[in-house]
């Protein structure tokens, strides 16, 4: 009797098993060629970053690939980015896929991922058009990201107020005190145009090289950024309504716009990209100091645990084609990803002012850390 | 006004099972006792495991001293919170601002709650549709609208200027401007509220309040305000609590020190990536909104005691 009915059971189980099988072939197999893949594409950044991937470059890939559709996720100013980065690194453990299929993010959180194997390593085996890119680019973050565009921030001056622009930063803080009420920054946690005149000021005190470029993190070392808050905090009553920073670097092109402050830092992209649309006056000119403001590339990363990665290394390929660049320069002015040289001459023109070496960012832990202090030594007056 | 009562009772009786036989009373009563639960069981389930969980985990994180404190006591970190001067300032400007704001939204509301209940014109009429507009705009455009109206070159500057008046404090990136905002945005929830309350007045009373001889004033103060204690009581804690954990005004509107607790909260989560100054900050606002919370718990039930 029972050696009787245990077969019969296996018989049932495995034509369930047969039939489930064939029902997930049938439901995934045909159906899902013909529908288009859609690939997640978190993006951080600010407006125009968003207007750039959502109204330009996604648009024209899927037209071009129409075997593919793009979601897009914003990131505003990068909030939610250790959350991706968790949530990558959570798929990975639990060795499971991730619905992040591309993301645009910063250097810090591409370091951080990459010894947990949460990236693909990009060659030109998988993406063609890599070749294009410098090589010092990409093994700044070890070929875990391509760049596709750069910026950094610079000095936008209304030369109709001021006839000989500061050179240097030590000139334009001297600058800055000789006349009150006519700089300003951003608040270094809504823009990173205030955070690189922060950081340009910790910079001059302290040196560099001990917060960048994944240098350990030491909180004991941050004594050595005291002169700097003490220099900024006396900048204070020299700036714009007595000590007013405004929110976001959009907030601080207004003010440049209205005539209200005569120098300001901007990114090099916006502050071009202002210029073109007449936002800005005729008269307000960019330019890279020395030592530089920081900037940087910004990349797009590849998760490993991402379950459409052809059409990622498609979207990658095709970010570094002509076509994609010079959107990316039409769409915000940005520099290209690619090397200059296979830009047009005219491009290279447009860039001669502000496309100069540019400081570094410092690393994610150091760079929060100088974001609460401002707020504690120089705004909150501590 | 009495159709609702009205409507009340039919409630009551609905709730206490009406008059069905006793036989097939229990069944029914054990039905309905699952198919209540069933209905509460999902807002529950919510509440549960992404309010109460999270929340006594954020408390747990607050009472675990960093690994490397000095003085490992269980109180470290909010000691650390305390212990910052711009913290602290932060959270004495929050009850601040919060209070102002609060006061400002009541004594403009109960007028303008009275002035729709009693006075049957035209123009009352299409108050009470204006006074709603405020409700309708996201919180974000009205911030911005509120800064273009209040800035340097904005419109309340210009006008401000003409009447000759050229110097005044700054309007806006201060808490001048959150309270501004703030009350623009809170007022017609408190007309509501409050009107709510003084619909419930019997007109009778306030008829042989004037038939004896009682002018506008003491009719206020000798009727009107006591019977509408539990709700104003209501709408206090409710503005306080709705104005004291806002992120979206003061993080437009406000300046960039000191800031209110919303904002403060989200810098250290999203920019200092620090979890856990920002969860302990977290915890001291709900302590403050509780004290608050206890005063509305106290009106709420009063109210539903005092209702036959």
């Amino acid at each position: 009797m029972m050696t009787s009915r245990k077969p019969g059971i296996r018989a049932v189980c495995a034509a369930l098993g047969l039939a489930l099988i064939a029902f997930v072939i049938g439901a995934a197999g045909p159906g899902a060629a013909q529908s288009p893949i859609t690939l997640n594409v978190y993006i951080n950044g600010d407006t125009n970053i968003f207007d750039l991937w959502n109204k330009t470059l996604l648009p024209a890939f899927t037209k071009r690939y129409p075997q593919y559709r793009a979601n897009f996720v914003p990131l505003l100013h990068g909030d939610g980015s250790q959350g991706v980065l968790d949530k990558i690194l959570a798929a990975k453990q639990a060795h499971k896929p991730t619905d992040v299929d591309l993301w645009e993010t910063d250097p810090t959180y591409v370091t951080q991922g990459a010894p947990n194997g949460l990236w693909v390593k990009l060659t030109t085996q998988l993406i063609p058009n890599l070749s294009r890119v410098p090589t010092d680019k990409l093994r700044a973050t070890d070929y875990y990201s391509m760049p596709y565009r750069g910026s950094s921030v610079v000095i936008a001056y209304n030369t109709a107020f001021v006839k000989t622009p500061p050179k240097t930063l030590d000139d334009l803080l001297a600058w800055i005190k000789a006349n009150p009420g006519k700089f300003t920054y951003c608040d270094p946690n809504t823009g990173g145009s205030g955070q690189a005149f922060m950081v340009a000021v910790v910079y001059k005190f302290a040196p560099m090289a001990q917060y960048t470029g994944g240098a350990p993190y030491d909180p004991a070392k941050e004594a050595a950024w005291d002169p700097a808050w003490q220099m900024l905090k006396s900048l204070e009553p020299a700036m714009y309504n007595n000590g007013f920073h405004p929110n976001g670097n959009v907030a601080v092109l207004q003010l440049l716009a209205q005539q209200n402050v005569y120098i300001a830092p901007v990114w090099s992209d916006m502050g071009t990209d202002y210029l073109k649309r007449g936002l800005l006056p005729k008269t307000v000119k960019l330019e890279q100091i020395t030592p530089p403001l920081f900037g940087g590339d910004s990349t797009v990363t590849a998760p490993a645990g991402s379950t459409h990665l052809e059409g990622t290394f498609t979207l990658l390929n095709w970010l570094l084609t002509s076509e994609a660049q010079q959107m990316v320069i039409t769409a915000v002015s940005g520099y290209p990803g690619v090397d200059w040289k296979y830009m047009p001459a005219g491009v290279r023109q447009q860039f001669a002012d502000v496309a100069k070496p540019y400081a570094p960012l410092p690393d994610s832990k150091y760079f929060a850390d100088m974001k609460r202090l401002w707020h504690e030594r120089v705004a909150g007056g501590g | 006004m009495s159709a609702s009562r009205e409507a009340d009772s039919a409630g009551h009786r609905l709730a206490s099972g009406g008059p069905a036989p006793r036989v097939h009373g229990d069944r029914r009563g054990w039905t309905r006792g699952v198919l209540g639960l069933a209905l509460v069981l999902p807002p529950l389930l919510v509440l549960a495991f992404l309010v109460i969980l999270p929340a006594i985990s954020a408390v747990v994180t607050t009472l675990t001293p960093a690994a490397d404190a000095v003085p490992a006591a269980p109180l470290a970190n909010y000691a650390e919170v305390l212990g910052t001067r711009i913290l602290r300032t932060g959270i004495v400007f929050t009850v601040i601002v919060t209070l102002v704001a609060v006061a400002a939204v009541f004594c403009l509301s109960y007028p303008l709650a009275l002035y729709l209940r009693f006075v049957r014109t035209r123009m009352a009429a299409l108050l009470g549709v204006l006074f709603m507009v405020p409700l309708f705009v996201p919180v974000v455009i009205a911030s911005f609208a509120m800064i273009t109206f209040l800035v340097g070159h904005g419109l309340v500057s210009t006008v401000l200027y003409h009447l000759g008046i050229e110097r005044f404090p700054r309007l806006v990136y201060n808490a001048t401007g959150i309270v501004l905002t703030e009350v623009w945005v809170s007022i017609p929830f408190a007309v509501l509220i409050l009107g709510a309350g003084l619909q419930a007045i019997d007109d009778a009373l306030i008829d042989s309040a004037r038939d004896v001889g009682a002018g506008p004033l003491r009719t206020f103060l000798a009727i009107i305000l006591p019977l509408n204690a539990a709700p104003t009581m209501i709408t206090l804690t409710l503005l306080f609590i709705a104005i004291f954990g806002s992120f979206t005004i003061p993080y437009l509107v406000g300046g960039n020190a000191p800031q209110m607790l919303g904002v403060t909260m989200t810098s250290y989560l999203t920019q200092y990536l620090r979890r856990t100054e920002s969860a302990t900050l977290a915890v001291i606002a709900f302590m403050i909104a509780s004290v608050v919370g206890v005063v509305y718990v106290a009106s709420v039930s009063r109210r539903e005691r005092a209702a036959p």
